[in-house]
């Protein structure tokens, strides 16, 4: 059963399948337009500082814990 | 395994570069070690902590290999390049000394001879070249394709 | 028995090893040559496997082959034009992804291809698991691993080629591409289908997928055919550049799709720059390594720049020497001698200096490694109410406030935008360092570097602490969601850097040129002017710069303000106007104290008596907090769009500069310390 969980839960190196994006209209289409959209592919390469390092479509974005806790992600 | 290679080639530059980092780092409180001369250490503080960062860097990599982690040589690859910035660094530094010696003939340059411009960052540097060669391909195509 | 004849190409990125196994398979029977027409360099070799004699052409390395190179338009024409019996496509085990976009594009051009599974040993090693069987199945193509620096399965490769020749029927394994686009294909192969001149060279499909690809050469090949305008008439229905994106996609979409299920980790392609992140972001080595960095640049910075200095002052003071020697009208050569070439040559020295941080600045950019500075510190920026994001125009500000205030645009949160303007200021830019050699240099001897660097610290802490009560106190809120994009690390080209270091350096060369000339000029002048009551003439010795010129009457008004700091007249003076530019501040007190752009003649006057360890440390202090220049002033304006907070900015900077310089000197003479 994959569990759905926010992307800060997501231990280092798992890749996950993003659920849903819990922001508000401006901030969730900048997320959208970074390629974070419902169904995309994350993988967490860092989160154990203030901030996580993830990679969506190939490309890596430093991402404030703030806003990772927003995304919800489903392992597989 | 190109591991073990790595594991032991970390580990004598991370014990290196730490050792003479605490060097540098003693000298520059003023604290003889008594080593200074011989082999060329410079006291400055700052500068030995940074030589103990690189270190720090090539230690974590025995420190990631022995526990079987693969990703570890990241580190070994990071220390390296670090270890070249800071070679470069030196080789600079002594540029500005030759150009002080012969262009503007600078009164403080008196009987400067290249040797006092020979740093433990330019020669321990060379261990890291040997590594950036030997290990070259995974320098070279990473960096210039993308 | 008569020996079998096959050809076979082999096709591949490059850097995979395909010239390896080429000299694998053929050994020395080589033959170099050109591609008919083109420079493009053409291989040849030979080889006898059991009964068959194969001839082994090898094809420039494509990473597609769409023909936007020469390399693939020859690779291309090659494998439709002259059908070799079978295309061994060399694919990297390391790289999956990348290697099997060309296998799609392969597939679709029909030919027979054998995949040699190059280094497969690396993928191995690094952790990869790949099954060859699965990808057989998926791909419905023969898969062989090879180790072709080790000359490792090269019969085997050529076992599997010769039996794929004997097989005859061939499945075609197409890639779909959707429902609308699939629409679009079909209704072009019906039109192709009719020329008979080009179905019978190409395959249909194919160069319909090609067409709407936007494949430039094909089009050619179109526009000479007997439906040529059929064709136009479909292609101008559609967006090309949509079609071709999509397209793109939709076959990185099949890769991803079969990816996962014959290669165990292979998704997580795991990049030289995911390596270096890896370490450069550890929890506890991250920051150790940051200041490493900074430190190497600083160093550079400062030490190399000794002997460029050293070559402006010898050019100055050629330049002075000249002018004494030629101009003989006393005004005008004192204008050009003690005010134009002392106060400008005593900021061009430091030209070195700001450039070589600025380049420093730009190869730490241009490298990829600023981001992650950012990320490092972002933790840091959050403690003050900023984030990340806010980090790189405070690190900018070490070279000029002006670009990196302009530099904070990248900031969205309107707030975190206005505390990192108000901020930045604090940062000690380039301008303010000839302030700090030349005291620090006089004063503190061997510490003038730890001083100076003292100094540089200072600012970073006021900047943070003042950071954190803005935040708290006249602009609340909480840290905006921090994003930022970290770029693949390259490494950074000279020139590349040189350029981006002259766009920012070069602003201060514009400014040396104007406004601080135009200043220098203006100090020379008020020095010039004999004070009202005083019988003299105009810019003669013995008035200049003394208290019986004008500026001495400004500076005795303004002297009360600072001498509780223990500054006098002339150095109140030279604060006014290192308004103008912070860099003026030690020009004019060139100026002022009589000794030109002579530096050392200068520091000997300070030693001597005018100034103690104590009042110099105070100026330093002072010169890095007060209002900054008025460049920067200007942009702060600009950049808030408003009054309140540019006005708010100049006096809490003077206001905490006189404070701490205050402190400083009263605290200093409490304990008797540099007297």
């Amino acid at each position: 059963m994959p569990h759905v969980l926010p992307l800060t839960m997501m231990p280092e190196g798992k890749e996950g399948k993003v659920v849903s994006i819990n922001a508000g209209q401006g901030l969730k289409r900048r997320l959208v337009e970074m390629g974070f959209c419902e169904g995309s592919l994350v993988t967490v390469h860092r989160s154990e500082r203030g901030a996580l390092v993830v990679v969506v479509n190939g490309i890596k974005y430093a991402l404030g814990k703030g806003l990772a806790t927003k995304i919800m992600v489903s392992d597989c | 395994m190109a591991n073990t290679n790595k594991m032991i080639f970390a580990m004598v530059a991370g014990i290196l570069y730490v050792v003479f980092g605490i060097l540098k780092m003693l000298e520059g409180f003023g604290i003889e070690t008594g080593l200074a001369e011989s082999l060329l250490i410079p006291g400055d503080f700052f500068g030995g902590f940074c030589f103990v960062v690189i270190g720090a860097v090539f230690l974590y990599a025995v420190k990631e290999l022995s526990a079987g982690v693969h990703m570890g040589v990241s580190y070994v690859y990071v220390g390296i390049l670090m270890s070249l910035v800071f070679m470069a660094v030196y080789l600079l530094v002594m540029g500005a000394d030759l150009l002080m010696f012969y262009a503007v003939k600078s009164e403080d340059y008196e009987g400067w001879r290249i040797i006092d411009s020979m740093r433990p960052g330019i020669y321990l540097g060379l261990l890291s070249l040997i590594g950036y060669f030997y290990w070259k391909d995974r320098f070279t195509t990473e960096m210039t394709k993308v | 028995m008569e020996k079998k004849k096959i050809t076979i190409a082999l096709a591949g990125n490059p850097n995979v090893g395909k010239t390896t196994l080429f000299n694998a398979i053929t050994g020395a029977r080589q033959h170099v040559g050109n591609w008919p027409g083109v420079t493009v360099e053409k291989k040849t070799g030979k080889r006898t496997y059991k009964d068959t004699e194969i001839e082994v052409v090898d094809l420039p390395g494509t990473y597609s082959l769409t023909a936007y190179s020469l390399d693939e338009v020859v690779a291309r024409d090659y494998v439709v034009e002259e059908i070799p019996d079978v295309v061994v496509q060399i694919v990297d085990a390391t790289n999956l992804e990348r290697n099997l976009y060309l296998t799609t594009q392969l597939m679709e051009l029909g030919s027979k291809v054998v995949i040699a599974l190059n280094m497969w040993d690396l993928a191995e090693s690094r952790g990869d698991k790949i099954d060859t069987r699965k990808m057989e199945d998926f791909l419905e193509i023969p898969v062989v691993k090879t180790v072709a620096n080790r000359a490792e399965g090269i019969d085997a490769l050529l076992e599997e080629v010769v039996r794929e020749v004997d097989k005859g029927e061939h499945h075609e394994h197409e890639v779909s591409y959707g429902d609308d686009i699939e629409k679009k294909i079909i209704e072009l192969e019906g039109i192709v289908g009719k020329d008979s001149a080009l179905s019978g060279k190409y395959p249909v499909r194919w160069l319909s997928v090609k067409l709407l690809d936007g494949d430039e050469n094909i089009l050619e090949k179109i526009e000479g055919s007997s439906v040529a305008t059929q064709v136009n008439s479909v292609l101008s229905t559609i967006k090309k550049d949509d079609y071709e994106a999509a397209m793109a996609e939709k076959r990185y979409e099949t890769i991803n799709t079969v990816l996962p299920q014959i290669c165990v980790k292979c998704v997580n392609e795991v990049t030289f720059s995911d390596m270096i992140d890896r370490a450069v972001t550890n929890k506890y080595l991250g920051i150790p390594i940051f200041l490493a960095m900074m430190w190497a640049a600083f160093e550079v910075t400062f030490t190399v720049a000794t002997p460029l200095m050293e070559f402006v002052d010898m050019f100055f003071g050629w330049l002075a020497g000249v002018v004494a020697q030629s101009i003989t009208n006393p005004v005008l050569g004192s204008l050009l001698g003690d005010g134009i070439i002392a106060g400008v040559g005593s900021v061009m020295i430091f030209l070195p200096n700001i450039l070589l941080l600025f380049l420093m600045i730009s190869l730490l950019e241009d490298s990829g490694y600023m981001a992650r500075a950012a990320f490092v510190m972002d933790k840091l920026m959050y403690k003050i109410g900023l984030n990340g994001g806010s980090f790189i125009p405070l690190l900018m500000g070490f070279g000029c406030n002006v670009p990196a205030i302009m530099a904070t645009r990248t900031i969205e949160d309107e707030k975190e935008r206005l505390v990192t303007i108000l901020v930045n200021p604090f940062i000690s830019c380039g301008a303010r360092l000839p302030v700090y050699l030349m005291l620090a240099g006089a004063f503190f001897g061997r510490n003038a570097g730890t001083v100076i660097f003292g100094i540089y610290i200072l600012g970073i802490i006021v900047a943070i602490l003042s950071a954190k009560l803005i935040r708290g106190t006249v602009v609340k809120g909480k840290p905006s969601p921090f994003i930022m994009e970290l770029p693949p690390y390259r490494l950074p080209t000279l020139k590349a850097s040189a350029i981006h270091m002259w766009e920012k350096g070069s602003i201060y060369l514009k400014k040396a040129g104007t406004i601080i000339l135009a200043g220098v000029v203006f100090v020379w002048l008020l020095s010039a002017i004999p004070a009202p009551g005083v019988d003299a003439a105009f810019a003669s010795e013995e008035i200049l710069g003394t208290e019986d010129s004008l500026i001495g009457v400004l500076g005795h008004i303004i002297e009360p303000l600072v001498a509780p700091l223990g500054f006098d007249w002339k150095v109140a003076v030279a604060l006014v106007f290192g308004f103008i530019a912070k860099e003026i501040v030690i020009g004019s007190m060139g100026v002022l104290y009589g000794t030109g752009e002579d530096e050392d003649a200068l520091a000997e006057i300070l030693t001597a008596g005018a100034m103690t360890p104590l009042t110099a440390l105070g100026l330093m202090v002072f010169t890095l907090l007060y209002v900054p220049c008025i460049a920067c002033v200007g942009v702060v304006k600009k950049e808030t769009g408003s009054w309140k907070w540019t006005l708010f900015m100049m006096v809490y900077g003077t206001a905490l500069a006189w404070i701490a310089a205050f402190l400083i000197y009263r605290i200093g003479t409490a304990i008797g310390w540099g007297l």
